[in-house]
């Protein structure tokens, strides 16, 4: 196959977003410092509902999918995909994990950082926090298999939320079994950690994290809605950057100021009608996929041809939730926090098309008034990237709006055709095209 | 009941014959998926738990619109037969959340193939306290969606006689399971499969009694004698069609015991009949059922961490004696194929050969296969 182009890394339109690079590189270097200090460190993922914790009991955090991605945006995870390969790991397994095994196997034979390692590579974790969900069987299944290469314990946090819908249960009746479930596997997560780490959970510190987060979540949230404006003020591009303080930094002032200043860039950016590109002919949505984090330079080709994305599914801030007056443990206001995120589409699903991401596309469609949806097929992401074929067939019985799906994968670039991906956006414009002009 | 060969071979091959007669005299069959869905909660409603398959026979042909290549090909098999309309005899259909291609397939089921009920089982990952309650409320839900479904309450003592019954069937299968611990075992791999199979379209106490005619016939059976054939233990996923274990059987080995999920997974444990018989159940569909999705887990060590996870599969191979152990896993399935390496490394350190074998379904290549698996024949016989 042939290999992307060599310049990897989409161009950004907004200032702020150009500074996350730099925060990741900090990111790197506090764990670097907390290794030499003897801190604890912890291997987590992300949307996992336990930063908070981290960041009240001051464990450095190391995201390992984010990671895999930059090992990807420099090129860098051949050599740790091929390394995990020749460990028995198959190919077609997600390569976030693949290229993280690969990463620790390295380490562990060297008996120390694989030279070049991006930002100085991965520090030696403490613990590593995996995630029963309903979403990923990697979260659980990546972690367990990394104690072949580390001591490090594995603790499996359970995060579980109801389907959309039932034919003989009332979603309302199973809320408090749930919501009571997360919050007893946060306790035991921070028993874990006590144990783990000799770091001791101040609730009262918690609560101010929790606090934090919410406001945090908040302003992140505005920015969305400052993000309906035409012309299209940040595009997906900038907002796959944008994200990296909400998923890898939430509850520290970091992360919070740093969306109020983007908040007060895209604002400007708003009342002066700034744009991504300068003659936005077409609007787009990037769906529910992962982006080729190899390839975001993609994004520039479609502006190139005129189109934008004014708005992705992925990487979302989380919606600011309606937690009860009564609800006043920072623990139990966690486990609401997800549980609401987990389950808000359900109602209006249930009512409509019966998938919650089909709602979500219809919705994005009128309110930042698109033109076409994009899917991105990553090859070894059985997560979300099985059953776009289904959510596509149910948004066409909605919408006629144009619908691409590119094929790739997360990291390994092997399965990515840069050639055969421009003639897909190209004939896809063409499309845009001749379908602008026969409903205008 | 007198047992007669073709018995298995007449039901494995119409499996939805006997619910679909029973349906029309007005007791419904409720197809599920995976060994962690609690079938004695199915049969304690009145109803006919129905394990559901994909077809080894047939190529997919609507699945493909719905269901990308990238998905386990058992899965897409499935949703492919659900197309059909093969399972329409169904009243509808419960599948447990058991790995993430399982979970994909309860919307598109739901989306795409007309039930009257379809119900979602949350199935924690981790055994830990908190998931041991959230299971057992879990199971009231479903319970409870069942008695709205069939407008008929179901009692704890329902329950324990549902219980009790699937308890027996375990027994027996186990039983019969024993008499392939001799050698010449006088019931092969392939014999099970489809035995096994027919049990899982049946009402429970039906599969019961065909199993006791079963044993009966293979107790009176005389033993006999004959050179040395390797013994084979088979693990990993699921496969319910009996090409790949006829070709091993065909190619000289004995496929004696296995760790599969339709094989021993769903029958080698018994449920406790205790006071709460929703805690008994989810006591051991959760702690008993042995998949890789179950996140099971010893910090002292990594060697411990391997013996709680595999250990069950060599506790198997030493009491059934095999001289190898063939690791069967459907193509994408990721739970499975993330342990490859730790199994690896376990079964060696038992001094256990084992291959490797991940495939398509149905599978795609038998040939190749059949050369790899003389080979490692071979090398253990």
């Amino acid at each position: 196959m042939e290999g992307p182009r060599e310049k990897t890394t989409a161009e950004k339109s907004t200032e702020t977003s150009k500074r996350v690079r730099m925060m990741i590189k900090d990111l790197a270097q506090r764990a670097h410092e907390a290794r030499a200090a003897g801190d604890p460190i912890a291997y987590l993922f992300i949307s996992s509902c336990y930063d908070d914790i981290l960041r009240a009991m001051d464990i450095t955090t190391v995201g390992t999918e984010n990671y895999a991605g930059l090992c990807a945006a420099k090129m860098s995870a051949e050599q740790y995909l091929a390394k995990a390969e020749s460990e028995g790991y198959q190919r077609h397994l997600c390569t976030y994990a693949t290229c993280g095994l690969g990463f620790d196997a390295t380490r562990r034979e060297l008996g120390g950082m694989p030279p070049n390692a991006p930002d100085g590579g991965m520090e030696q974790p403490t613990v590593m926090l995996g995630t029963g969900m309903m979403i990923c069987d990697p979260r659980y299944k990546w972690y367990q298999a990394t104690r072949r290469y580390t001591d490090a314990p594995v603790h499996v946090l359970g995060l579980l939320n109801p389907p959309a819908y039932y034919t003989h249960v009332d979603i309302k009746d199973v809320r408090n079994y749930y919501i009571r479930y997360i919050v007893q596997e946060l306790y035991e997560l921070v028993d874990f950690l006590e144990r783990h780490t000799g770091r001791r959970l101040n609730m009262d510190r918690l609560a101010e994290v929790v606090d934090l987060s919410e406001k945090t979540i908040k302003v992140w949230h505005d920015i969305y809605e400052l993000r309906k404006a035409v012309p299209a003020p940040m595009p997906t591009e900038d907002a796959l950057n944008a994200m990296v303080p909400g998923y890898f930094m939430m509850g520290t002032q970091l992360a919070y100021d740093f969306y109020r200043e983007l908040y007060d860039e895209i604002k400007h950016r708003v009342d002066n009608k700034i744009g991504t590109i300068p003659d936005e002919k077409y609007r787009l949505l990037w769906a529910l996929s992962l982006p080729p984090w190899y390839a975001l330079v993609i994004f520039n080709y479609f502006e190139s041809q005129g189109a934008v994305f004014p708005i992705e599914v992925v990487y979302h801030p989380p919606p600011p939730v309606d937690i009860p007056a009564n609800v006043t443990n920072p623990i139990e206001r966690m486990a609401w926090r997800f549980y609401d995120s987990m389950t808000r589409g359900h109602e209006k699903a249930r009512k409509r098309s019966g998938d919650t991401n089909v709602e979500w596309f219809l919705d994005m469609i009128d309110e930042y008034k698109l033109d076409g949806v994009v899917f991105h097929q990553a090859m070894t992401c059985r997560t979300i990237h099985t059953g776009q074929l289904h959510q596509i067939n149910i948004f066409k019985k909605y919408s006629d709006k144009p619908v691409l799906l590119l094929e790739g994968d997360i990291i390994d670039v092997r399965n990515y055709n840069q050639a055969a991906t421009h003639d897909k956006v190209d004939a896809f414009i063409e499309t845009l095209e001749a379908y602008k002009a026969k409903n205008s | 009941m007198k047992f007669d060969a073709s018995m298995v071979a007449d039901i494995y091959q119409d499996r939805g014959k006997r619910v679909r007669e029973l349906s029309a005299a007005g007791r419904g069959g409720v197809g599920y998926f995976c060994s962690l869905t609690p079938v004695e909660i199915i049969t304690a409603a009145g109803l006919v738990p129905f394990r559901l398959a994909g077809s080894m026979s047939e190529p997919i042909r609507e699945a493909h619109s719905y269901l990308e290549t990238i998905a386990c090909p058992f899965t897409r098999s499935a949703l492919d037969v659900g197309l059909s309309g093969a399972y329409s005899f169904l009243d509808g259909y419960v599948v447990p959340h058991a790995c993430d291609n399982i979970v994909k397939l309860y919307e598109l089921w739901l989306h795409n193939i007309p039930h009257k009920y379809c119900h979602f089982v949350n199935v924690p990952h981790t055994t830990s306290r908190p998931s041991m309650e959230f299971f057992i409320e879990e199971l009231r839900t479903f319970k409870a969606s069942l008695e709205l479904y069939t407008g008929q309450e179901i009692g704890a003592e329902k329950l324990r006689q549902a219980i009790d019954a699937h308890n027996k069937q375990r027994r027996l299968v186990q039983k019969i399971y024993g008499y392939r611990k001799q050698d010449p075992p006088p019931v092969s791999g392939s014999d099970m499969t489809r035995l096994l199979m027919s049990v899982m379209s049946l009402p429970v106490e039906e599969g019961n009694a065909l199993l006791e005619a079963f044993e009966s016939e293979i107790a009176a059976l005389p033993r006999s004698a004959d050179g040395k054939v390797p013994r084979i233990m088979l693990c990993g996923t699921g496969n319910e069609d009996t090409t790949f274990i006829s070709m091993l059987e065909g190619s000289g080995a004995r496929v004696v015991i296995d760790d599969l999920c339709f094989g021993t997974k769903p029958f080698w444990f018994e449920v406790g009949n205790g006071e709460d018989p929703l805690a008994s159940l989810a006591r051991s569909y959760l702690n008993d059922v042995h998949c890789p999705r179950t996140f099971r887990y010893d910090q002292r060590s990594h060697q411990d961490d391997l013996e709680v996870r595999f250990g069950h599969i060599a506790s198997l191979a030493r009491e059934f004696e095999v001289n190898g152990i063939i690791y069967y896993s459907v193509l994408y399935c990721d739970t499975h194929a993330f342990d490859v390496p730790d199994i690896r490394e376990y079964l060696e350190s038992q001094k256990l050969p084992v291959m490797f074998v991940e495939e398509e379904y149905p599978v795609s290549s038998l040939e190749r296969l059949r050369t790899r698996v003389e080979a490692f024949l071979e090398m253990v016989g």
